[in-house]
């Protein structure tokens, strides 16, 4: 059984890799790259040469190419002690036109030049963009630069092999004295006083590795980190997997002891601070609150994360669904072609036929009318703002189950162990929920996984209708504003999703099927 | 209406009453029977009722009187669809000066323009035609649907047909379609969009690119089902090639199959064209699912109600009618249902 799973499983990344694959395909090679700046208002006010090297930048930044001004190459020569830092700076400064370089620049430029090219570069120079004889435009200055785009292979094992990240001491590069983890019983948030172990490092990323809180589940890691792509328009700078599971809503305040010793009513939560090269000293702020770089925290906030909304609507929406699509469904096929089963047929018909957006805002028409809330608020108290998003996810999934356990039982009504068991004087009620049932809900009971690891994905029309902070509109706004990274994050979470719920829907048919077997002895 | 099982059939045997008196007792042979001659064309007659398939399909469906309703109902909107525009002039931008004619209640724009059948429905954020506008959006989704159903239908068939016979492709194609099923449908469409422009063709291409794979998915679990049953393996015995076995084993029993699947395919693609064009990704002609993407935006303006609710729903009658007429056919187009 191990060992089959352990395959499915392998395959099923297979898969994944391959998706990823095809949908860096998709975006990177078959789509306009100048698309990405659509919604890029820094880009928009650029001119000239810095527009173009601005592109390349970015370009580099959300990998589609390796972009390396001269500029650099010249501060690797100096940081490498190739050459000194006088010469250096005289040979940066390269000339508008190239006729006008001095001798130290060209004889730099042209290393540069052949450096790059031996590894298929290409060099782009801009000349310098003047207004009238002296002035330089507006973003005109003179550019050079090389750059290569990034071939897939590479871009899809820097993708991969970048999404778990190990918090280690060697982890920030700047100067942070002693590097090391330390462990202590009473961790300094709550005073120093408070029975809390946690581990704290220095060189890390994340300044608590681990640590305990009142929240669920209690005790929280911060070594491990999952990053599926950085966001570009969507949610600039930030992973995606933070943007799914970051809280959202309004700042909640509590009594919050600095390291310096200084108390306050904040909303900072201490245990995420992560280090921000130089921080400390750039504003006072800081200087009053902190005693080392580890100054960007995130706030505590009063509502979920877009996965969480979506998961809580979801998961309530789809254990209604079970609880009254199961009977409903068992009632139509016990009462077949009476009037039970002609209602259910046509609520059936009505949700299957009829197009998921006019019978959600249906429900909202209705809903609206009987006075309940149609928009959600992530700070009101008011718990019938979930009801409407809730029901109308509800609503379909119970025409689903209807639909296949009512078919499900009927096929199996005909089958001759009922008639057997109907011979040997088994009563109605026996005869349905001792064997017909057993036998229907296995295709049912399988795919239970898949709606419950579904709701993590979020709903796309329901969220949009309802105004819910869920993930379920992540893909679609990605796509509308051209995040590649956003794209591929997402599409991989629910590449992984149905993955996984196809396995985990096998293995819990086998539990309850003792005739389905996965281990090959059996057979 | 959506009869998609068989019903168990109830065998009753009726003993007669065995005491009978025989009442041809006592008569001499010569009454009792006539010597018939022995004729060769008469042997040859098959005395069975003729039995056509097609006719059979037609008769069992229009045995249900809900059908001709709704085939009644089908012909009225796809004869809307496709005639009344070529009968009417629709200017979207006819009445955009006219600041008064926007956003109007039926009452209110007959009241304005006079009575006209353009009228009933009120008017839109241009002034124009609500009525005029929901046929021509219904003409273009029910085209995109029907072209796209027919493509991914027949490469769904075809392909399902040859993935389920083979156990070479059966291979090959597994490893595609878990790939192909996980590249999210979305993405899919809107890429091709992007690629090209938001016409119609490409909206039909994005829809067919990779929506045939799932149709023929189905098919050959069908397939599977039915290749490796009795009467297939003994026709394989007595020598039958494969395509014989296809051609007249299998088709006839994928008719039905195929009929429904189709019955909920074309109303889906006119749903799906909703969608997208609602979260603003469809076509940029006046589609179904652009007016209402485009009145939900005018939302909060008073008189919206019709220009929203109008598309709405002759969107779902559109969609309800094709489900139950296709899925009445299919079970009528089933030979096990025309005793």
């Amino acid at each position: 059984m191990a060992k089959y799973l352990l395959k499915r499983l392998f395959h099923g990344l297979l898969c994944v890799i391959v998706v990823v694959m095809l949908i860096m395909i998709m975006i990177y090679s078959l789509l306009d790259r100048n698309l990405i700046f659509a919604s890029d208002s820094v880009y928009n006010h650029q001119q000239n040469n810095q527009k173009v090297a601005y592109r390349y930048q970015k370009w580099e930044e959300y990998g589609y190419l390796d972009y390396v001004p001269y500029a650099d190459f010249m501060n690797d020569l100096a940081v490498s002690g190739e050459i000194d830092e006088e010469t250096r700076a005289v040979a940066v400064s390269f000339g508008r036109t190239e006729d006008k370089d001095s001798d130290l620049a060209k004889e730099y430029i042209e290393k540069f030049k052949t450096k790059y090219q031996s590894q298929g570069y290409k060099i782009e120079r801009l000349d310098a963009v003047m207004m009238g004889s002296r002035k330089i435009a507006s973003g005109g200055q003179q550019q050079l630069f090389a750059y290569k785009d990034i071939p897939l292979s590479h871009r899809l094992w820097n993708y991969f092999t970048g999404i778990f990240r190990i918090d280690n001491i060697n982890e920030i590069e700047n100067d942070v004295g002693d590097r090391g983890i330390s462990f202590t019983l009473y961790d300094p948030v709550y005073g120093g006083e408070k029975f809390s172990p946690a581990i704290i490092g220095n060189g890390t990323r994340h300044k608590y590795l681990v640590y305990c809180d009142s929240k669920f589940p209690f005790i929280h890691q911060n070594m491990l980190t999952i990053s599926l792509g950085t966001s570009y328009s969507v949610n600039m700078g930030v992973d995606v997997f933070t943007t799914m599971t970051k809280t959202q809503g309004s700042y909640v305040a509590s009594t919050v002891t600095y390291p310096t010793g200084l108390t306050e009513e904040s909303a900072d939560d201490l245990h995420s601070a992560t280090y921000l090269a130089d921080s400390l000293h750039s504003s006072l702020i800081y200087e009053s609150r902190y005693i080392d770089d580890y100054t960007s925290v995130d706030t505590v906030k009063s509502g979920l994360s877009k996965m969480g909304y979506s998961f809580l609507i979801g998961i309530i929406a789809t254990v209604l669904a079970y609880l009254v699509g199961v009977p409903l469904g068992i009632t139509m096929s016990r009462k077949k072609d009476r009037l039970v089963d002609k209602i259910g047929t046509l609520y059936i018909v009505f949700i299957i036929a009829v197009p998921s957006l006019a019978y959600i805002f249906l429900f909202k028409a209705i809903g609206g009318k009987l006075g309940l809330p149609t928009t959600f608020d992530m700070d009101t108290a008011n718990r019938l703002v979930f009801v409407l998003p809730i029901i109308s996810l509800a609503l379909p999934q119970v025409a689903n189950l209807m639909k296949w356990l009512r078919r499900y039982m009927i096929d199996q009504m005909n089958s001759d162990y009922v008639k057997f068991a109907r011979a040997g004087g088994l009563s109605e009620n026996e005869i349905f929920s001792k064997h017909i049932l057993k036998n229907a809900a296995i295709p049912i009971i399988h795919g239970i996984p898949a709606s419950v690891l579904g709701c993590l994905t979020g709903a796309i029309i329901t969220e949009r209708v309802y105004v819910v902070p869920g993930a379920g509109n992540l893909l679609t706004e990605a796509i509308n504003k051209y995040d590649n990274g956003v794209i591929v994050g997402v599409s991989l979470f629910y590449a992984i999703l149905s993955v996984i719920s196809i396995i985990l829907g096998d293995v819990l048919m086998s539990m309850v099927d003792p005739r389905i077997s996965f281990s090959s002895k059996a057979r | 209406m959506n009869v998609d099982f068989k019903l168990g059939k109830h065998i009753s045997v009726v003993v007669d009453d065995l005491e009978e008196i025989d009442p041809t007792e006592g008569m001499p042979d010569a009454e009792l029977f006539s010597v018939i001659d022995h004729s060769d064309l008469e042997s040859e007659k098959i005395t069975a009722p003729r039995y056509s398939y097609w006719q059979s399909v037609f008769r069992v469906f229009f045995r249900k009187k809900i059908n001709i309703i709704m085939l009644g109902l089908l012909a009225v909107i796809v004869l809307m669809a496709y005639l009344y525009p070529m009968f009417v002039e629709y200017d979207k931008f006819g009445n955009l000066m006219n600041a008064t004619a926007k956003h109007l209640t039926p009452s209110a724009a007959i009241k304005q323009f006079g009575p006209n059948i353009h009228w009933i429905l009120g008017t839109g954020a241009a002034g124009q035609s609500t009525f005029d506008a929901i046929w021509y959006g219904s003409q273009i989704s029910i085209s995109l649907a029907l072209v796209v159903a027919l493509i991914n239908m027949s490469v769904g068939v075809i392909v399902g047909a040859v993935w389920g016979f083979s156990k070479k492709v059966d291979n090959v194609m597994m490893i595609v379609y878990n790939i192909i099923a996980n590249l999210p449908y979305i993405l899919v469409i809107s890429v091709m969009v992007m690629l090209f422009t938001a016409g119609f063709w490409t909206m039909v291409f994005a829809m067919t690119i990779t929506g045939w794979l799932a149709i023929a998915y189905f098919i050959r679990t069908q397939v599977v089902i039915i290749r490796d049953r009795e009467y297939n393996l003994a026709s394989r015995c007595l020598g039958t090639s494969t395509i014989r076995i296809a051609m007249k084993n299998i088709l006839p029993f994928m008719t039905s199959v195929v009929v429904t699947l189709a019955a909920t395919e074309i109303p889906s693609y006119i749903s799906y064209e909703v969608f997208l064009a609602y979260i603003g990704m469809g076509l940029k002609e006046m589609s179904l699912g652009r007016l209402i993407y485009e009145a939900e935006s005018a939302m909060l303006t008073p008189g919206w109600g019709f220009e929203f609710w109008s598309p709405v729903a002759v969107a779902s009658i559109i969609t309800v009618v094709l489900y139950v007429v296709g899925q009445n056919l299919g079970d009528a187009s089933d030979p096990r249902t025309h005793m």
